[in-house]
């Protein structure tokens, strides 16, 4: 593809160039600023409060305030007050476990972050796995247990569970059924056949809103067994995504990115790089990071993947299936086909064919038969048996709602997850339920399931609890807790060995005792602790297999006309609404926060004469749903996206009422998409909070890239730089040529935009969460944000994503305009900022060219429910309002390993210092050190040819520094797409 | 004409003008200093709850500051003992005294004893002990003569005036770093020139921008 100085543009209102675009660009700093929510203050009476505050403020600052010290009466042997303490522990998130390793002051969990020993985690996170502490300290959760919604404890509930327990135990557990959520833990399997021996007619169903299921099927459909696949995406040269967002929202996304990047990374112009082909119906972390990049709606997915391996068959790699099944669509994207089918061929035993979990059985089982056919399996993909999982199945709970129909069912004990929510509709859970005699929930709030349950338990969280968890690939490792129960929550493991054995165990002696036989006999204790103490234990999971293919009968519509897709949220499945960073974190795509809406695709905006924020309704068969469209460049335009997990009614006070409920579209049949959708505009609008055009930065060369072979021809990258006379300082230049002097380096190539970076900043630095209506003001905290640039053809758009934190520039404009020194530079290169000194006058803001200073309108903090205040690090300043702050390279971290080497008569080693957004970054595309030591690791990336400096012309001197984007188009389709885009845009 | 002014009016202008000025200066000279920490805070002594002296056990008795503060040398916080360490002598000595009831009840019970914090920096203010006593900077120059108070005062202004002061000239606190507890310590003769080794050695170069101790 031969790059131009094409418009590189960043939103459709920016596109456009509407006045309401004008309007965005203008609130940035908005007018009217003395406005408290819900509350009208006049002029008047603002100035006479203000008045009487400062009057008082004279007097208090006479009187010394009295603080208390109070130590401990004993101190724990491991704390040393102020010295943090870090344990590995595991996230289990469904049928996937993570390691992280949790960073606890005075034994408050503080900070998470990957473990590097565990698999799954690779020492980086992702958005979900860091926003879970904030989870931990939600003051939503449920207190007590519910008995017909009166309060009453956990010995109640297990007297009269053992009053059951005896009943059920005589009649085999006949009407005893188990909702649970699914899971791969040793423990919880090993509780559950205890049940069944104990309970032989009791019904037990694992079920998920969003699983797996569909790939385990598929799996089993191609080869007769049900595998557990593993890819390895450091081993793939070139990767078909079919609706597959394996970088963002699909199971893994943490490993699959730490593989895909590592094949990725350029260091010198004689590296090679994968490609990566996505077919997927609306864009996605994955499809923002691909090479070519077709539009196909989800319901057409599957003829396009029969298609091409019609070709791969005809081209000498022959597929069982493809001559089996019937209508392949051969008009869908014949070139794209056509292409990849030679670079598949020629790259076999180095490709990968993933496909996504809202896929049917048929498409994941072509894909299985293509990746064995290519011989790929044992390289990039590995199976792996799964004896010990317990799967999501919707056929079984089918089945249980069937038997709860007939009356089957005496007592219904649902074990995690919210059914009543996520069901499909069909169903109608919550008037099944009624029908129950006894119905028990196991949850961390009062949600919608508990609502219409007898009892509801409270549930621990996962740092508050034993367990353990075995990753995919089999690697086991034990949830450890890190503080005691905030709340009166107990573990699953407690309550899976009550229902099994009638009496209380303690969760630690059970998660123990399944570890005995793993670890044995001789020396447990010791291989236990250091189990603990590595997040991972002794032994490996499953050894791979090599499945022979066995074809069954593949079922394969193609969908017609308008379809309407469920995509996972942020939320997973609506599961952390109630969680502030996540729902104050803009979707990576669209940049909205707080709430979803219908993705559709600008053509098909334009046929239902639709703009951003129209408030439309879906109707299937009936079913309807209102909810706000957003025109979303790169959407099928047969497609309509909603995202799963909005409009939870009994999330708590953060997520309750925040987005609309998809769910109340999804039926059986139609679990990730349904066809013959009828779209309607409605008359009014409905306003979204969307970041995107907030510091927009006018096209200037802010994100450059150019394709692998260009660049390989020359470092040259697109848009060109601006041309300008040589730089010339106004000021008397600093040296900076003594000591540490700090610099990041960013790898726009490696950066997917999955977000990690925004929540791992947020949970270190204390940053407030601020609400929709600030967001839709242009006042979002966030001291890092990721930047969405689109390019090409508005129909076929290429994506940019851009990390943008403070650059922390030499010659930085914010300083110049401060008329207090609130901001200044210290010897070391940092842009600093004295949050006392600060008056808000916000002229800083005001000349930063790169938009990254955060104001505090208001006192957020203050406002805090004390609970979620043991969330925050206390490394770092609580900033009040009127003041203004940004990034600050992470300074607590820097002066700490300052101190500590100091302390042991050295220097801060390359490495010893990693930021947060460092720390979580799973494609490692941050790294941060001192660019006075021509080693460091950062001071080699800023000798890279692809690196330049944001905005250089400006002579800000930045120390972050990027690394230009590569693109690896296969040469075949260039000059296609090339065409497309010069003929769409001029 | 009959004046409507007597003479002596005509010295009005002329008074209020040196007044004015005066008064200006008496008020700056007022804030100046009395709404300074050298006014403020230098000599606040609050009771604390335990009749606790640190003449008697670090003066008289001798006990090492770090018997009690044990984080001192490797970390931010010097912390305040908790009630098991009084308890470690206080099982044998005085056990009946009246005024260790606090301590005694609050290590039966489990409750913590509160104390009343003097020497107290902003929060947005980060002191590392740990970093000041490995360069070798004595307990003494920050906390005054501890070892002669029945209740610790607050000696020094601790504003950031008073640090920068000594960040910007370091020498005459600093001193070896076994010596940091020495509440006798004296500046040998040959002061200036050890120090200059020691800096030299230890790359002792307090910092004087913003990031030494604001996050």
């Amino acid at each position: 593809m031969e790059l131009k100085d094409k418009e590189y543009w960043r939103s459709l209102e920016q596109l456009a160039g509407t006045d309401e675009f004008r309007h965005y660009l203008e609130r940035e700093f908005p007018k009217g600023t003395v406005e408290l929510a819900g509350n009208s203050w006049s002029r008047r009476s603002f100035l006479t409060t203000m008045g009487a505050s400062l009057a008082l403020a004279g007097l208090t600052s006479c009187r010394r305030p009295v603080e208390k010290i109070v130590p401990y009466v004993t101190r724990p042997e491991e704390i040393d007050p102020g010295v943090p303490n870090y344990y590995a522990t595991t996230m289990p998130l469904g049928l996937s476990a993570y390691g992280v390793i949790v960073t606890t002051h005075e034994g408050r969990p503080t900070f998470i972050q990957g473990n590097p020993l565990h698999p799954s985690s690779k020492g980086a996170v992702s958005p979900i796995v860091q926003a879970s502490l904030l989870d931990l300290y939600d003051p939503d959760r449920s207190r007590s247990v519910l008995h017909h919604g009166k309060e009453t404890a956990w010995d109640d509930f297990v007297a009269w569970w053992k009053e059951q327990y005896d009943r059920y135990k005589q009649s085999g557990g006949e009407g005893l059924a188990v909702l649970s959520e699914s899971f791969n833990s040793p423990t919880l399997s090993r509780l559950k056949r205890r049940f069944h021996e104990t309970f032989p007619k009791a019904q037990w169903v694992a079920w998920e809103p969003v699983s797996d299921e569909n790939i385990y099927k598929g799996i089993e459909l191609a080869t007769g067994r049900v595998l557990q696949p593993v890819y390895d995406f450091s081993r793939a040269q070139v990767i078909l995504a079919l609706d597959c967002d394996f970088l963002g929202t699909e199971s893994e996304a943490i490993a699959n990115t730490v593989g895909f990047t590592e094949a990725r990374r350029v260091r010198s112009r004689s590296d090679a790089m994968n490609r990566l082909y996505v077919v997927e119906p609306s864009m996605t972390v994955t499809g923002m990071m691909a090479d070519h990049r077709v539009a196909v709606d989800r319901g057409r997915v599957g003829s396009l993947l029969l298609a091409l391996a019609r070709v791969v068959t005809a081209r000498g790699v022959p597929i069982e299936f493809a001559r089996g099944v019937n209508r392949p669509n051969t008009e869908l994207a014949s070139d794209f086909v056509q292409v990849l089918s030679g670079d598949l061929g020629m790259h076999r035993g180095e490709c990968l064919v993933v496909a996504g979990r809202a896929q049917p059985p048929a498409v994941h089982a072509m894909a299985c038969a293509m990746n064995a056919a290519l011989g790929n399996v044992g390289r990039a993909v590995t199976y792996h048996d799964i004896a010990s999982l317990v799967l999501s199945s919707d056929t079984d709970l089918a089945a249980l709602a069937a038997n709860v129909e007939k009356n089957a069912v005496q007592t219904l004990i649902i074990a995690g997850g919210n059914p009543v929510f996520s069901a499909p509709r069909d169903m109608s859970l919550s008037t099944l339920l009624e029908a129950v005699n006894d119905t028990v929930h196991l949850s961390s709030h009062v949600d919608e399931t508990s609502l219409s349950c007898s009892w509801h338990l409270p549930r621990a969280h996962y740092l508050e609890s034993w367990g353990d968890a075995q990753s995919w690939n089999g690697a086991n490792s034990v949830v450890q807790p890190v503080i005691t129960p905030l709340m009166e929550g107990r573990g699953d493991v407690e309550l899976y060995a009550l229902l099994a054995g009638g009496e209380e165990v303690s969760a630690h002696d059970a998660v123990r005792e399944t570890a005995q036989p793993l670890l044995g006999r001789a020396g447990f204790e010791s291989k236990w602790r250091a189990g603990l103490h590595d997040g991972i234990m002794p032994g490996s999971g499953p050894a791979a297999v090599v499945p022979g293919l066995s074809m069954g009968e593949l079922d394969l519509a193609d969908a017609d006309g308008l379809i309407l897709s469920f995509d996972c949220s942020k939320h997973f499945d609506g599961r952390f609404a109630n969680n502030g960073w996540l729902q104050e974190l803009p979707d990576p795509v669209t940049k909205l926060a707080w709430g979803n809406a219908a993705l559709i695709s600008p053509k098909l905006a334009e046929e239902y004469d639709l703009e951003n924020e129209d408030m439309v309704e879906l109707d299937i068969d009936g079913r309807t749903l209102e909810i706000p469209a957003w025109i979303s460049p790169g959407q099928a335009d047969s497609s309509i996206s909603v995202a799963l997990g909005y409009g939870r009614a009994a999330a708590g006070r953060v997520g309750n009422g925040v987005g609309f409920n998809a769910y109340k579209l999804r039926t059986s049949d139609n679990m990730w998409f349904a066809t013959g959708v009828k779209l309607r505009k409605l008359g009014p609008k409905y306003s979204l909070a969307c970041t995107q055009d907030h510091g927009s930065m006018e096209g200037r060369p802010i994100v450059r890239e150019n394709t692998l072979a260009g660049y390989k021809e020359k470092a040259e990258f697109y848009p060109r730089e601006i041309e300008h006379p040589p730089p010339v300082s106004l000021w008397d230049e600093h040296k900076y040529d003594k000591g540490y002097q700090w610099g990041m380096a960013i790898d726009l190539n490696a950066c997917t935009g999955c977000n990690a970076c925004v929540v791992a900043c947020q949970a270190e630095n204390n940053i407030p969460i601020v609400g929709k209506e600030q967001v839709c003001n242009g006042r979002e905290m966030h001291w890092m944000r990721i930047d969405r640039y689109y390019a090409g053809d508005i129909h076929d758009p290429r994506v940019l994503v851009q990390p943008m934190n403070c650059q922390h520039c030499e010659m930085a404009p914010c300083e110049q305009v401060c008329p207090v020194a609130a901001t200044s530079h210290d010897p070391e290169g940092l842009n600093v900022m004295v949050y006392n000194r600060c008056i808000g006058t916000r002229y800083c803001s005001n000349n930063c060219p790169y938009k990254v200073r955060r104001f505090n309108f208001f006192n957020y903090m203050n406002e805090l429910p004390e609970l979620i205040k043991m969330a925050q690090n206390p490394e770092v300043t609580v900033r009040f309002r009127g003041v203004m702050e940004k990034c600050t390279y992470c300074i607590q971290r820097i002066s700490l390993a300052k101190i500590k080497a100091k302390n042991e008569g050295r220097t801060v080693t390359d490495g010893e210092i990693r930021t947060a957004c460092q720390a979580a970054c799973p494609a490692q595309a941050i790294v941060f050190g001192n660019i006075g030591d021509a080693n460091s690791r950062v001071s080699q990336l800023r000798q890279n040819d692809r690196r330049y400096r944001v905005l250089e012309e400006l002579n800000t001197r930045p120390r972050t520094i990027y690394l230009a984007k590569l693109r690896n188009p296969n040469p075949a389709l260039v000059k296609d797409t090339d065409a497309k885009a010069e003929g769409g845009h001029g | 004409m009959a004046q409507f002014f007597p003479k002596w009016t005509n010295y009005i202008p002329t008074v209020t003008a040196i007044g004015g000025v005066l008064g200006l200066i008496a008020v700056i000279g007022f804030v100046w200093y009395y709404f300074s920490p050298e006014y403020t805070d230098v000599g606040y002594r609050p009771v604390q709850p335990v009749e606790y002296s640190h003449k008697v056990h670090a003066g008289d008795l001798g006990t090492d500051c770090r018997y009690c503060h044990t984080g001192v040398e490797r970390q931010a916080h010097a912390n305040v003992p908790p009630t098991r360490t009084c308890m470690n002598c206080h099982t044998m000595v005085k056990t009946d005294s009246e005024k260790l009831a606090l301590v005694r009840n609050s290590y039966a019970s489990g409750q913590p004893i509160e104390w009343i914090r003097v020497h107290n920096l902003p929060d947005f203010a980060y002191f590392d002990h740990s970093a000041h006593i490995n360069a070798g900077v004595g307990c003494i120059s920050c906390h005054g003569d501890v070892n002669r108070m029945e209740v610790v005062m607050l000696s020094e202004p601790l504003s950031m005036g008073w640090c920068l002061e000594c960040h910007r000239n370091p020498d005459e606190n600093l001193r070896p770093v076994a010596e940091v507890t020495n509440m006798r310590w004296e500046n040998p003769a040959d002061h200036a020139r050890r120090v200059a080794g020691w800096i030299e050695e230890k790359q002792i170069q307090p910092p004087i921008a913003c990031s030494g101790c604001h996050r």
